[in-house]
């Protein structure tokens, strides 16, 4: 038998606020799995996790205020059929654990009807494992991730991709080097995970060359390793180098390679290209200048586009003084997407009826981005392709020559082309209809 | 006379202890005896052997109401085990019975208190006694009736490997038991060797290839081998905890381990592979894989460390009983029946290698580690182990009579997936059952939808429990978080699963309602909650 301490018991009772609250929600007979959670008369409750605290967070941790900030805008406009969207947000610290341990409160405790873009692929990987939400049919909308794997219905049978994979950026960024940098020496540095993996799957289907390939283990990226990194790349004659990284890498490498007169021609993956990450780091935004990087969104400068401008003019009411960054417009754009996958739900929309309806109506969903969403019974992949700009001297990506040239691929072997698809109209004042 | 005063049951636990002291010394292989009653009261205390020489003891208070519960004990090791032996130096092969869980007396009231008896047996045999336990549980129910014959209603219940043999007891003999509580379930013995083997070859194959981890010889040979294999055990782990910090290899490393050490791969990432990869949790008593000491280490502890030293914990908590468990079934079975030659260990951690990728230091660091795990095939001898081995009884996990099911979510030994599987089998089962009730009613006005007879109570973990001191090293004096640990359930746990095991038994059916929330939320860290899933084993399905 054992005996609870002070601080046990009161670990123990919140887990037991969580066992209350559930067994309120549960009815009599609690022995069959439950459907329509998380939708009321009044409301739809929907739930993300991602490190909202610690060093993963910078940068990320400005998504859910942004999602929030486009939910509260359609909620004073009339909701979602009347139902006003709620999030909630859970901190996972970028913890495979703790993420397993925040969904479960999520799907136990608050009762949301869907999660809506959780961060990370090892994350995800580890809920998809231990929570499952394919087996209870929660649906898992427009995960925040590229990692290919996440398209794969068998497995993921709730998952829905919205980033272009991995796979998808490497062959494009191949196709680009091919046109810009032909004859340079190559070089990479990728996290040697399936971030990484996809990466080198994706240059490889592009027969690209490496001089020298650099791989670093998740979360061992400091200046120390960095310097590594760069004697290897120098020691190759890599002049044009691509960071496939999260930003805390890209900050590790940049920061180093100035630090030791190491100036190749740097092109940054899009997960680590933040420039609101890298300046958190401690690096100047000044180090990403003339670096190649990538997005399929428009640039968050370009306040000529329609959507930047809206979700900026709403984003700056609902959070003063906070920059409007990709971050943000990424997390905005989720939430616009989510507002019509459950307006397309029906009426009174059920975890079904969300899936069903993204299968059947997703390819046709409105959103910022300058590529198409293609889902459909058979494809639970979201954007397709990227444009390539160069950043500012203040850390904006900026697409080259002031025109978005966009290239698309598939995460296969399919070729890399120019995409030709324009974007329709937004709807009136930003709300589908 | 009517028993109520709550000072007389205290003498009750007291007698209790004294039977246990006295059936220590029943010979095994005894005829069979008894039961013979001491005619006390408020309880009297009846004591006999079974036909196959198990001992047992029956506790019947004066006011018997005609239900019985029926207690298994969970595995002891079958071999004496000398001093000087690290943990469990100084063990004796026991076969003394038990009525309740631990001789917990606060259980042993609550049925005696309300007129239910008690009473388990000890097991004509230790280890791995799944066949025959069975068979002395039912001569056990059969020897009650006819010693009371006012007898009505029979409940059985059981822990860790008493949890499979109350399951297979009521798949086998479903009209001798009303409802059953089988509680830290220990899985089918394949499944069990498969996570003991594929640990012990982890660590036989990286840190010390002296190791047998398995194939053991008869008799004193045998248990000296298995015996030594516990002290190498023990210590290699005890070398790998020494070396989490540094990444450290124990001086005991394999030419291999040795290699991967030189390629600049932590031992704690070996480690942590080997936990992986034999199905054991990431989290354990003083490690939840989430919290990190304030500072630099915030994020890197949790992420990179925390993962290998659950393991760690949860690996010393199983490593003894792998070794004497592996022996103990090779005995029953001829030889040995540990065969990885067809394993793919690639694919069983396919997915943790993504969620523990920083833990293991990366793609390459696990694409060696899985490249030097060569497997064996000890051969023909094998084969014919094996097939003794299957046919040693294996729980279908059909579910007869109202069951009620307890589980740690990190329980290390029994793990919560076994349990998952049960219920995931038992959806199967509900959905044919309504199928053929739907059927069955075809052109009448009496279909009635079937009453669901599983319930699975969860007890899981606190939110977060590893605590560090001030120098921000992690505290491991502190009690066993809930949810962890082998079968750590606290008496209100037990007396909860008791108060179910109890009504169901009168009533024939489980019963949902605000009264049974109100003891799963008085009990502490339990849960009930149909939408709660614990991960499926990797090597099911192999």
């Amino acid at each position: 038998m054992k005996s609870f301490n002070r601080r046990k018991l009161i670990s123990a009772s919140a887990i037991l606020a969580v066992t209350a609250l559930t067994a309120t929600a549960v009815p009599a007979n609690a022995f069959s799995p439950k459907s329509e959670v998380g939708v009321s008369q009044t409301e739809i409750k929907l739930g993300i996790t991602l490190p909202m605290t610690g060093a993963a967070s910078p940068g990320y941790n400005k998504v859910p205020a942004a999602m929030k900030a486009y939910f509260d805008y359609v909620n004073a406009n009339g909701g979602v059929n009347g139902r006003k969207v709620t999030l909630v947000v859970k901190d996972d610290q970028y913890v495979p654990t703790q993420a397993v341990a925040k969904t479960n409160e999520l799907i136990l405790k608050d009762r949301v009807l869907a999660l809506v873009a959780p961060l990370g692929t090892a994350n995800n990987k580890a809920v998809a494992a231990s929570v499952n939400p394919g087996k209870r049919g929660v649906p898992v909308l427009f995960v925040n991730t590229g990692f290919s794997g996440f398209a794969d219905q068998k497995k993921f049978p709730t998952t829905y991709a919205i980033l272009p994979s991995y796979v998808m950026e490497a062959k494009i960024m191949a196709e680009y080097i091919k046109d810009n940098f032909a004859g340079k020496t190559i070089g990479l540095v990728y996290q040697d995970d399936d971030f990484g993996t996809d990466a080198l799957s994706g240059f490889k289907s592009a027969g690209v060359k490496f001089a020298a390939t650099v791989g670093y283990a998740s979360g061992s990226q400091s200046a120390t390793t960095a310097a590594g990194w760069v004697t290897k790349l120098k020691a190759a004659n890599c002049d044009v180098v691509i960071l496939f990284g999260v930003s805390s890498a890209t900050a590790a490498g940049l920061g180093t390679a100035a630090a030791l007169k190491y100036a190749p021609q740097w092109i940054l993956g899009s997960v680590g290209g933040d420039a609101t990450t890298i300046k958190a780091s401690g690096v100047p935004a000044g180090v990403l200048y003339n670096a190649v990087g990538a997005s399929f969104l428009p640039a968050t400068t370009d306040t000529s586009d329609e959507y930047v401008s809206l979700f900026q003019s709403i984003y700056s009411k609902a959070v003063p003084g906070s920059a409007f960054d990709n971050n943000v417009l990424v997390g905005m754009n989720s939430a616009f997407v989510t507002v019509q996958a459950l307006k397309a739900a029906g009426a009174n929309p059920t975890r079904a009826s969300l899936l069903a309806a993204i299968d059947s109506k997703g390819s046709t969903f409105a959103s910022a981005a300058l590529l198409p969403l293609n889902y459909s019974k058979t494809s639970h992949v979201g954007y397709n392709g990227y444009w390539f700009g160069k950043y500012s001297p203040t850390g904006d990506l900026k697409p080259d020559g002031g025109k978005y040239t966009l290239y698309t691929t598939d995460s296969g072997s399919g070729a890399v082309v120019k995409s030709t698809w324009k974007r329709p109209a937004m709807p009136a004042k930003g709300l589908p209809n | 006379m009517r028993i109520s005063h709550k000072s007389r049951f205290t003498t009750l636990v007291g007698a209790a202890a004294l039977v246990v002291a006295s059936l220590s010394a029943v010979p095994a292989h005894a005829a069979a005896v008894g039961p013979i009653c001491d005619a006390k009261v408020p309880v009297q205390t009846c004591q006999g052997t079974t036909a196959d020489g198990a001992p047992y003891v029956m506790m019947v208070p004066a006011n018997f109401n005609g239900m019985v519960a029926l207690y298994s004990h969970g595995y002891r090791y079958n071999i004496d085990i000398p001093a000087g032996i690290p943990v469990v130096g100084g063990y004796k092969v026991t076969n003394t019975p038990e009525p309740v869980p631990g001789g917990n007396p606060a259980v042993a009231n609550y049925f005696l208190s309300q007129g239910i008896a008690i009473m388990g047996s000890g097991f004509a045999r230790q280890g791995w006694n799944l066949d025959s336990a069975i068979a002395t549980n039912a001569e056990l129910i059969d020897t009650f009736k006819k010693k009371f014959t006012k007898t009505t209603k029979v409940v059985a219940w059981g822990s860790s490997l008493g949890g499979i043999i109350t399951q297979s007891l009521a798949e086998k003999y479903p009209t001798l038991v009303n409802a059953v509580a089988p509680m830290c379930m220990a899985d089918n013995i394949s499944a069990e060797l498969t996570t003991a083997g594929d640990f012990l070859w982890g660590l036989k194959t990286f840190f010390d290839p002296t190791i047998k981890g398995g194939n053991y010889s008869a008799g004193a040979a045998g248990n000296a081998e298995a015996l030594g294999d516990i002290v190498k055990v023990l210590t290699v782990m005890g070398k790998l905890q020494a070396g989490v910090a540094t990444g450290a290899w124990p001086d005991s490393s394999s030419a291999t381990g040795k290699a991967l050490a030189a390629a600049g791969i932590p031992s704690r990432s070996a480690l942590l592979l080997v936990g992986l990869m034999s199905g054991l949790p990431t989290q354990s008593a003083h490690f939840d894989s989430i919290s990190g000491p304030e500072g630099a280490l915030k994020l890197t502890f949790p992420l990179a460390v925390s993962p290998a030293l659950a393991v760690l914990e949860n690996g010393a908590n199983a490593a003894i009983l792998a070794i004497l468990a592996t022996q103990d079934v090779e005995l029953q079975a001829g030889g040995s029946v540990f065969d990885n030659s067809t394993t793919d260990y690639a694919a069983r951690v396919a997915d943790s290698s993504v969620i523990y990728n920083a833990a293991l230091s990366g793609n390459t660091a696990v694409t060696a580690m899985l490249g030097a795990l060569s497997p064996a095939n000890p051969g023909a001898p094998r084969a014919k182990a094996t097939a003794k081995l299957t046919a040693l009884y294996a729980t279908t996990g059909k579910i007869n009579v109202p069951t009620i099911m307890m589980t740690g979510v990190a329980d290390p030994i029994t793990p919560a997936g076994a349990t998952q599987r049960i219920i995931d089998k038992y959806v199967d089962q509900y959905a044919a059952e309504k199928e053929a009730a739907q059927k069955a009613s075809y052109g009448t006005t009496s279909y009635q939808t079937p009453k669901k007879q599983l319930l699975a109570i969860w007890s899981v973990t606190p939110k977060s429990w590893t605590t560090f001191d001030a120098a921000g090293a992690p505290v491991t004096t502190a009690a066993a978080a809930p949810g962890t640990n082998h079968c750590n359930f606290t008496t209100a746990n037990y007396l909860t699963v008791a108060k179910f095991l109890v009504d169901s038994g009168k009533t024939g059916t489980l019963s949902w309602n605000a009264a049974a929330m109100t003891a799963v939320r008085k009990s502490k860290g339990l849960l009930v909650d149909p939408e709660f899933r614990a991960p499926l084993l990797k090597f099911y399905g192999e």
